[in-house]
């Protein structure tokens, strides 16, 4: 029993030999609390003059003596495009491959760079050039960058100060036209209408992937200050039999609405397999085979609507496409 | 008045059928029903004076306060397997005439008994404890090794907390015990089992919880003994709305060795285990997992009586345990006598004094979070055996044998964090102690009559080496305490005591989430004194019944800019009597 005694004491200061204290700690770092705020290592920006269309990114980098929730915002200085990035860390290791989080999109412009710090006074500011934009990916349905498709079908109600024209300035979302919805109609819900058929491209149906769960249908919507009653319709129409035609009433037609709600430029992005047939403006059964086919879209048309009574209204859009895997990134 | 008289009326039939029960049964057969119980009967007249330039103009200076209660239990033995027993308090307030401030409640009711020869039961009200890292309710700091004059308080607020000397918790719950005896290899396997509710579901977000205790303890010879004991807190699933579930699993082995050598007699004690600590359906929360390891080697020379032990320690900073860790005090609580003093009325900080004898600190629930403690009067094992996160050397060296009028026992406590706390750097812990007990009755003629006097000093140091930027932590208690009691003639004794805490330096208070996850540090400047010093006269009437008067003093002194320095007087009269 002695010998069992001795053994088990020998395993336990064996054991107490191998509890190793932890090179980590519970809680916040005090040092981030009560350390002295130093820039260790300046801001180091890898490439300053971004040729975006090859690929190029640039490295934000700085040191710090302590973690620290920072925000770094670059802005357009032309575009007003924004992108903003924040973190809480000692190392801060961006990188920024031309990318906007508050559209518009960046132009080929200088951009200024600009790194805060909160509850410190320090801000480190800095130039950077975009000389090339960087390519989308997805089919672009319409940018309005060359005018109206000739093969498309707009159709504008002849009410009060109608625009339904490609404006040309820095406001669009992207290069810099961009579609221009507005008017006052008193008698009708519809304002104006654009229908974009397959036909517009060469194709009786959109060139898409055929799995609607992989396919997202984007645009860039802008809402006007004090401009609250617009309503955009987007319409899908597929040719579900495959005769080259869209037969109203038996094939599918998929739909959503938008009542853009913040001020300024906003991305719209669907999957197409959760965009459902609506009626009247509520869900109701699909029209056709019910099937979800991106591959069989005969037409989209876009739709700007308002009350009638609520007076004038209007919308901006810029940008439509169609991604694979995930919605665009602008 | 309605209310009032409902209450009497409640008191007057509860004691009339308690007659009649015990008339009853006392009629079938002798001593089937017992009455056992207790009565109390305390009063204090308090004095209060602040110490600062501005006189308190606002806070009564004098206070009167007291209770008196009564303890009626009824204990049915309807046969010799099978024991009731069941305790209603009827207390009063001082100052509670024709029912003001009566109150009734049944503080006591269980069933206990052996069923089938084999299963020992209890069920209702139990006192129940495991080990040291599964189930033990730690002592009290600062009040709990104090002079017998400071005793006398304290142990009204542990009777009436249902604190026993065997560290056990009362809980509402079954409990179970059954023991095998073999004539080969092994003595005895002891099972033990516990099950209690800690929680009540609400039917909305709250689920029952349970907790729940099961114990394996093989006793091979008298030389050696082994065990398994694993405990789980958990929710019970579909008691209310809410789906995500807390569950608090420990699972521990120990082991007791002894080892006779020559003169002298050794012993090894190791106990092991780990812990979770986890939600279920609920992302949020964190997922713990804990370790701990204690061993302890405990020599002692059967001649002379000294004895000495080396005990190591480590425990993770993820160990939990509610049966272990919950404290007795919960310091997120305020005092109820002078709440709040000053001119601005201010609420008073907790002091030795109201740990001594404020009912409202208390804690009687097992807590699944590491409770608030104070840094000021132990920074160092704040939940005692199973503080998480340090790890520890504790030597202990002492003199204690029969016959002896010298008993003497000091520790030192070297150690430190597992884990730091918003830096790697560790608090590292010292704390020296030392108790003495001489009974000078063997000095006199009458050695029945007692005379004795303890003395005890204690000394924490908790340090970490700061930075340029951080504050070093450099925190220190000093404890010290001294008492006398001396019985003059038969069954009168005089009580003297003194008690001091002095704590100064510099620490960071953790500042805890909903799951425990510090989240915060708060820093903690103290530089303060606490003094206490009374006098006393006991009177015995018997070993069960006593009478006392004293009178304390206590004074605060704190140097820091939100510091409070008062006195207080206390007249206290106590009586009480246990039948």
């Amino acid at each position: 029993m002695k010998k069992t005694a001795y053994i088990l004491l020998g395993i336990s200061l064996l054991a107490f030999w191998s509890c190793k204290p932890k090179d980590e700690f519970d809680g916040p770092d005090l040092n981030d609390i009560y350390g002295d705020f130093l820039i260790n290592q300046p801001l180091q920006i890898s490439d300053d003059n971004l040729d975006f269309a090859n690929g190029e990114v640039s490295n934000v980098t700085v040191g710090l003596s302590k973690n620290v929730n920072w925000r770094l915002e670059i802005t357009g200085l032309q575009s007003g495009a924004k992108k903003i990035a924040t973190g809480f860390d000692s190392q801060i290791q961006y990188t920024w491959d031309g990318t906007t989080t508050n559209l518009p999109m960046f132009h080929i412009e200088s951009c200024a760079l600009q790194l805060t710090f909160q509850n410190q006074l320090d801000t480190l500011r800095d130039t950077i050039n975009v000389s090339s934009l960087r390519a989308l990916e997805g089919f672009v349905l319409a940018d309005f960058e060359t005018g109206l498709n000739p093969g498309w079908d707009p159709f504008v109600q002849s009410g009060a100060n109608m625009s339904f024209t490609i404006q040309t300035n820095n406001q669009a979302a992207q290069g810099n036209r961009y579609y221009d919805m507005g008017g006052t109609v008193t008698w009708d819900w519809l304002i104006g209408l654009l229908h974009i058929p397959a036909s517009a491209y060469g194709q009786t149906t959109l060139p898409l992937d055929e799995n609607a769960s992989n396919v997202y249908f984007n645009t860039l919507l802008y809402k006007p200050e004090s401009i609250d009653n617009g309503l955009v319709l987007f319409q899908f129409r597929e040719d579900d039999n495959g005769d080259g035609v869209y037969t109203e009433g038996s094939e599918d037609l998929f739909s959503f609405q938008i009542s853009p709600a913040t001020e300024g430029w906003a991305q719209i992005s669907k999957r197409y397999d959760q965009i459902v047939t609506l009626i009247n403006g509520n869900e109701g059964a699909p029209i056709g085979n019910g099937l979800h086919e991106p591959n069989k879209i005969f037409q989209v048309s876009v739709l700007f609507l308002a009350n009638p009574t609520s007076g004038y209204s209007q919308a901006y859009l810029d940008y439509m496409t169609f991604t694979s895997g995930s919605p665009v990134n602008p | 008045m309605m209310k009032k008289s409902n209450t009497i009326y409640k008191a007057l039939y509860t004691v009339a059928l308690l007659f009649i029960f015990q008339m009853c049964f006392a009629q079938q057969e002798a001593k089937k029903v017992t009455f056992n119980g207790a009565a109390r009967a305390q009063f204090f007249g308090d004095r209060y004076k602040l110490n600062a330039a501005e006189e308190d103009t606002i806070t009564n200076a004098k206070l009167n306060s007291g209770n008196t209660l009564v303890d009626l239990g009824i204990n049915i033995r309807p046969h010799s397997n099978m024991e009731i027993q069941g305790l209603v308090r009827i207390r009063n307030d001082y100052g509670g005439f024709w029912g003001a401030g009566v109150s009734f409640d049944v503080r006591q009711l269980y069933v206990k008994g052996v069923a089938g020869g084999i299963v020992r039961y209890q069920l209702g009200d139990i006192n129940y404890k495991l080990t040291k890292y599964t189930l033990w309710n730690n002592n009290q700091e600062i009040i709990s090794n104090t002079p017998a004059i400071f005793q006398q308080q304290t142990d009204v607020v542990n009777y009436d907390h249902f604190y026993s000397n065997d560290n056990s918790w009362r809980q509402q719950g079954a409990s179970a015990e059954m023991g095998l005896v073999f004539s080969k290899y092994v003595k005895e396997l002891n099972f033990y089992g516990v099950a209690t509710r800690v929680k009540t579901s609400d039917f909305g977000q709250t689920n029952d919880r349970i907790f729940s205790g099961l114990s394996i303890q093989m006793l091979q010879s008298k030389y050696a003994s082994i065990g398994w004991t694993a405990t789980n807190t958990f929710d019970i699933e579909g008691t209310s709305r809410q789906n995500s579930t807390f569950h608090q699993p420990v699972v521990t082995m120990n082991a007791n060795f002894k080892i006779p050598f020559s003169s002298f007699q050794n012993s090894i004690d190791i106990e092991a285990g780990k812990s979770g600590w986890f939600y279920k359906n609920l992302d949020a929360a964190p997922n713990l997992k804990g370790q701990f390891l204690d061993a302890e080697l405990l020599s002692r020379h059967k001649a002379t009586g000294i004895f000495g032990s080396v005990q190591l320690k480590y425990i993770t900073s993820e160990f939990r345990s509610t049966g272990a860790q919950t404290k007795r005090t919960n310091y997120d609580a305020v005092p109820v006598a002078y709440q709040r003093i000053t001119n601005n009325q201010d609420l008073r900080q907790i002091t030795m004094l109201d740990l001594m004898r404020e009912s409202s600190l208390y804690n009687m629930q097992l807590q699944t979070k590491l409770m608030a403690f104070s840094p000021q009067y132990d920074n160092i094992t704040p939940y005692g055996d199973a503080t998480p996160n340090r790890q520890a050397t504790i030597i202990k060296l002492g003199y204690n044998k029969a016959g002896s009028p010298l008993n003497i026992e000091s520790l030192i406590y070297t150690g430190s964090e597992v884990k730091g706390e918003g830096t790697k750097t560790f608090r590292t812990f010292r704390r020296s102690d030392t108790r003495a007990q001489l009974d000078l009755s063997e000095f006199r003629n009458d050695t029945t009559r007692v005379a004795e006097v303890s003395v005890s000093y204690r000394n924490d140091k908790t340090t970490r080496a700061g930075t340029e930027a951080i504050p070093s932590v450099d925190l220190n208690t000093q404890v010290w305490s001294i008492g006398a009691d001396y019985e003059w003639s038969k069954n009168w004794h005089v009580l003297a005591g003194m008690q001091m805490i002095s704590y100064n330096g510099f620490d960071f208070k953790n500042v805890r989430d909903q799951y425990g996850n510090i989240y915060n540090f708060t820093e903690m400047k103290t530089d303060g004194e606490e003094k206490m010093w009374a006098l006393g006269i006991k009177h015995t009437f018997s070993t069960r019944s006593f009478l006392s008067i004293q009178y304390y003093n206590f004074e605060l002194k704190q140097n820091t800019t939100d510091g409070q320095n008062y006195n207080f007087g206390q007249w206290m009269l106590l009586f009480q009597i246990k039948f």
